[in-house]
């Protein structure tokens, strides 16, 4: 009954963005996720927005599908933000009372974390909105086949990982007609203090650790009538090509890195002198 | 009295989603209090999504337009809601799955206890439901209900529904996965708790000669919403709307449309095996020898070939199965091809 | 020799320290190619049990089971069995591994570490067969239950078996689900593929040409589906007759005599003949 219900974030669209190679999209991200923290100035800031502009504007995605992502962090952030800005002391007072000075450094500090913080958790989303648990599950898979050069049981844990995924559907559908059928015969699952509930746990963890067990033997057997394990030398039915719209992404986001690296580390004047543009004497 | 009384009903699936779907379309039912209705419809067609408004498993979505009344009782009522769950039972497909204590005896408890039955009344109910499914007190009471047989499993599962003592009974396909001799067994079962529990049963089911054997009243689903309502030879005999709606015919009313393809025509509204039975013997000319009524339409049912009624024969089944043990069966062969010596 | 030749098997389960259940016990058997096959025989019977016999899934505790001439207990030839004869379970979703439709019907060649392009090819050809092929990046977890099952003979057929084995593949699916997967089992055997199916519905069991019951871990009854259905053994193995053949027997007694009745159509083809 909650078939149609879609784990993670995945938003489905037809676009150049969902059709980038995984791969390609992690490596990316990851770049992406670096580069942010090389950012200092407004500029900076306002180049990463941009670029992020751009992506979310050609994957089609709705803007509040990546505030949604934002809104998940939003206590850490008001958090993080209330601690900066007390916790900062030096530079220009701009309000004091009592104990609680408030800086002019202080309030730069913030607004950079602030601004760091959304972009980051945008970003990372972007992952997860445009690219499906499996094709992230493949990527990684083959991202990390370098490391079974060194024993790791790169193809083990890729069949865990799809598996995992696999069943996450029809676990959750599971659990709900538990949960239902227990609920006909009386069961109180909302009620009462925290060790209540934990008691009124049992009688759905149990059926659904014995399903589970259950279906794993069934899997099991299932994978073996069709000869897993029978030769070291398993092939892969797809393999992903690396397309031309993978290196033009890529391109773009390695300028953004370079511009971002640039503008820090030789021309830090242009930052100041762009910032000082904008925002006058404010700063 | 109406058992249920249900207004406007509709309901959709993530709403606001892509997935958006429509699974009731402005449903109104009214089941009275004593009758045995039959829900049919394809997989899909919002059967699950309205019994489980019954007892607020399920609240509707639109409370002003929609109503649900059950028992008297408002579904949408969180005072009442409490009380409704245990005067609605529901035995969910598969419902071995549902099994959690490490005894029969506390499996079957859970209901009751819940109700906050006093503890002698919770064990009078224990035995009770186990006496009315057939499992005997002393035998199973003690044992884990994970080591039992597949069909004394859903025994269990059903025993802990009714020991809560519901009026009305909701059973959502029981049958499925049982052998035959499991399920003739369960069918006889379900008249057996109308009788002397639950007055009111709605089954959910897939099979049409169970619909036609047991039910008084069809109630047939087609993309949420009710396309037809009566008793089964009402329902049965718009064989278009049955097959429009993507369900099967009941054996007999199969079987009566391919004599009717070679001209032989018998009455109509047959859709039971003791029915086709007694209009084919007038065909031959031989009268329908004599039996004392109730029992026989459900003897010459073809798929409840024992007509288990009650307790007792489940009793006996179990006898003759030790007669069975007791002398040997032989092995018949067809095929001379077949090699070795399988004698028994 | 038969392509499949179960030479007095017997197989005992380990349940728990010092208890073991013998589940099935000196049976012997042979199946030919091409076949269409009814397992049956109640709960408990060691239908199921021998079914993981016949592609090494289980050993015999006694006795040899052959395939195509090579034993399930040989290991060094274990994959060749279980390519040879596929298998279909109960419970649609518990035998899909993958995602994605196509993924998990690649499952199969790609353990056998066949080429990528052959791979591609059978994954084409066994989607087509089973009429899933538009499904193919869809997700497995929102298909009927009878497309998942079609799909889990997908996977079966990309491994170019001889036989399939359908272990109550069907007891989960609703009436128009089992009616999808038992045309395309039809069209499968029509093509040369052995086929046993392993039932308790004993309307399906009717369909097949061969019906083999089972009782306590013994072969009971075997025979095609008329002499099967008129075996006074039949409700000692705690089957009953389909719903046809059960009214042909009622009629019988009652002094009209239709002659032997598997199927529907049988039982019409029977009055009718008697009328004139």
């Amino acid at each position: 009954m909650f078939k149609d219900v879609s784990f993670g974030q995945y938003y489905p669209a037809n676009s150049p963005v969902h059709k980038l190679d995984a791969r390609i999209k992690l490596i990316l991200t990851l770049v992406y996720i670096i580069g942010i923290f090389f950012v200092k100035s407004y500029f900076g800031f306002m180049l990463t927005a941009a670029l992020l502009l751009l992506i979310i504007f050609s994957a089609r995605l709705p803007m509040a599908s990546v505030l949604r992502s934002v809104r998940g962090i939003l206590l850490l952030v008001v958090l993080t933000a209330i601690i900066n800005l007390f916790m900062i002391k030096d530079g220009d007072v701009l309000v004091e009372w009592k104990i609680f000075v408030i800086t002019k450094n202080g309030v730069h500090t913030t607004i950079k974390m602030i601004l760091r913080l959304v972009l980051l958790i945008s970003g990372a989303s972007l992952l997860a909105l445009t690219t499906t648990p499996v094709e992230l599950a493949d990527g990684l898979e083959s991202l990390m086949k370098p490391l079974a050069l060194i024993k790791v049981p790169v193809r083990d844990i890729a069949m865990i990982m799809s598996i995992a995924l696999r069943f996450i559907p029809t676990l959750f559908d599971e659990t709900n007609k538990i949960v239902s059928a227990q609920k006909a015969r009386g069961a109180s699952l909302d009620t009462g203090n925290i060790f209540a509930r934990i008691k009124a746990l049992v009688p759905v963890l149990v059926p659904l650790f014995v399903s589970s067990f259950r279906r794993a033997d069934e899997l099991a057997f299932a994978m073996d009538a069709r000869c897993y394990n029978a030769t070291d030398k398993r092939t892969k039915m797809k393999r992903s090509k690396i397309k031309f719209s993978d290196v033009l992404a890529a391109l773009v986001v390695l300028s953004f890195f370079t511009v971002i690296l640039l503008e820090r580390y030789y021309f830090p004047s242009v930052g100041i002198n762009i910032d000082a543009m904008i925002f006058g004497g404010l700063l | 009295m109406q058992a249920v009384e249900i207004k406007n009903l509709s309901f959709v699936y993530s709403k606001g989603t892509p997935n958006e779907k429509l699974a009731l379309d402005n449903i109104d039912l009214s089941i009275e209090e004593g009758s045995f209705v039959a829900l049919i419809g394809a997989t899909g067609s919002g059967k699950s999504t309205l019994i489980q408004h019954l007892n607020g498993l399920i609240k509707p979505q639109d409370k002003k337009r929609s109503s649900v009344i059950v028992n008297g009782k408002s579904a949408t009522d969180k005072k009442t809601l409490k009380t409704l769950r245990f005067e609605v039972g529901m035995v969910f497909q598969y419902p071995e799955y549902q099994l959690f204590a490490d005894t029969v005896e506390k499996d079957i408890a859970f209901g009751p206890k819940n109700m906050k039955l006093a503890s002698d009344e919770v064990s009078r109910r224990v035995k009770r439901a186990m006496e009315t499914v057939g499992l005997d007190y002393a035998e199973f009471a003690e044992r884990s209900p994970f080591d039992l047989s597949g069909g004394e499993k859903r025994r269990v599962a059903i025993a802990g529904v009714i020991a809560m003592e519901p009026k009305i009974l909701v059973l959502d396909e029981p049958v499925a996965g049982l052998d035959p001799a499991g399920r003739a067994e369960l069918l006889a079962l379900i008249k057996t708790l109308q009788k002397q529990v639950s007055p009111t049963v709605i089954l959910v089911s897939h099979n049409m000669d169970d619909v036609a054997a047991l039910a008084d009243r069809v109630v047939a689903l087609k993309d949420g919403r009710i396309v037809a309502d009566g008793t089964p030879k009402q329902v049965f005999a718009d064989r278009a709307l049955i097959k429009d709606i993507g369900l099967d015919l009941p054996t007999a009313a199969r079987i009566a449309d391919r004599l009717a393809e070679r001209s032989i025509e018998l009455d109509k509204d047959i859709i039971t095996m003791a029915e086709l039975k007694a209009a084919l013997l007038s065909l031959f000319g031989k009268a329908e020898q004599q039996v004392d009524g109730n029992d026989e339409s459900q003897a010459s049912d073809g798929t409840r070939e024992e007509p288990t009624g009650e307790n007792s024969s489940l009793q006996s089944k179990a006898n003759a199965e030790n007669n069975i043990d007791g002398g040997d069966v032989k092995v018949v062969k067809y095929e001379g091809n077949t090699g070795g010596d399988a004698d028994v | 020799m038969a392509f499949i030749e179960i030479k007095g098997v017997s197989y005992v389960y380990p349940i728990r320290e010092g208890v073991s259940l013998k589940a099935v016990k000196n049976l012997s058997l042979s199946i030919e190619a091409g076949e269409f096959v009814a397992l049956t025989g109640m709960n408990g019977s060691g239908k199921s049990t021998l079914a993981k016999l016949l592609n090494g899934l289980f050993k015999p505790s006694e006795g040899e089971i052959m395939i195509d001439g090579v034993s399930t207990a040989d290991e060094d030839h274990i994959f060749d069995i279980r390519r040879k004869v596929g298998m279909v379970f109960q419970n649609p979703d518990n035998q899909t591994v993958a995602t994605l439709i196509e993924d998990d019907v690649a499952f199969g060649p790609e353990n056998l570490g066949l080429p990528r392009e052959e791979i591609v090819q059978r994954v084409n050809f066994a989607l087509e067969a089973v009429g899933m092929s538009e499904y193919r990046t869809r997700e497995a977890a929102k298909l009927s239950g009878g497309q998942k099952q079609r799909v889990a003979i997908a996977g079966v057929l990309a491994m170019r078996p001889d036989v399939l084995i359908l272990d109550e593949a069907t007891s989960m699916l609703d009436p128009a689900g089992r009616e999808e997967v038992l045309d395309v089992v039809r069209q499968l055997n029509s093509q040369g593929i052995t086929v046993i199916n392993i039932t308790h519905n004993m309307e399906e069991a009717a369909l097949a040409k061969r019906v083999i019951v089972m009782r306590k871990g013994r072969l009971a009854i075997d025979g095609t589906p008329s002499q099967v259905f008129s075996s006074s053994l039949l409700q000692a193995c705690g089957l009953t007759l389909p719903p046809a053949a059960a009214l042909a027997k009622e009629l019988k007694e009652s002094g009209v005599d239709i002659g032997a009745v598997t199927t529907e159509e049988s039982f019409a083809e029977g009055i009718c003949k008697l009328l004139k």
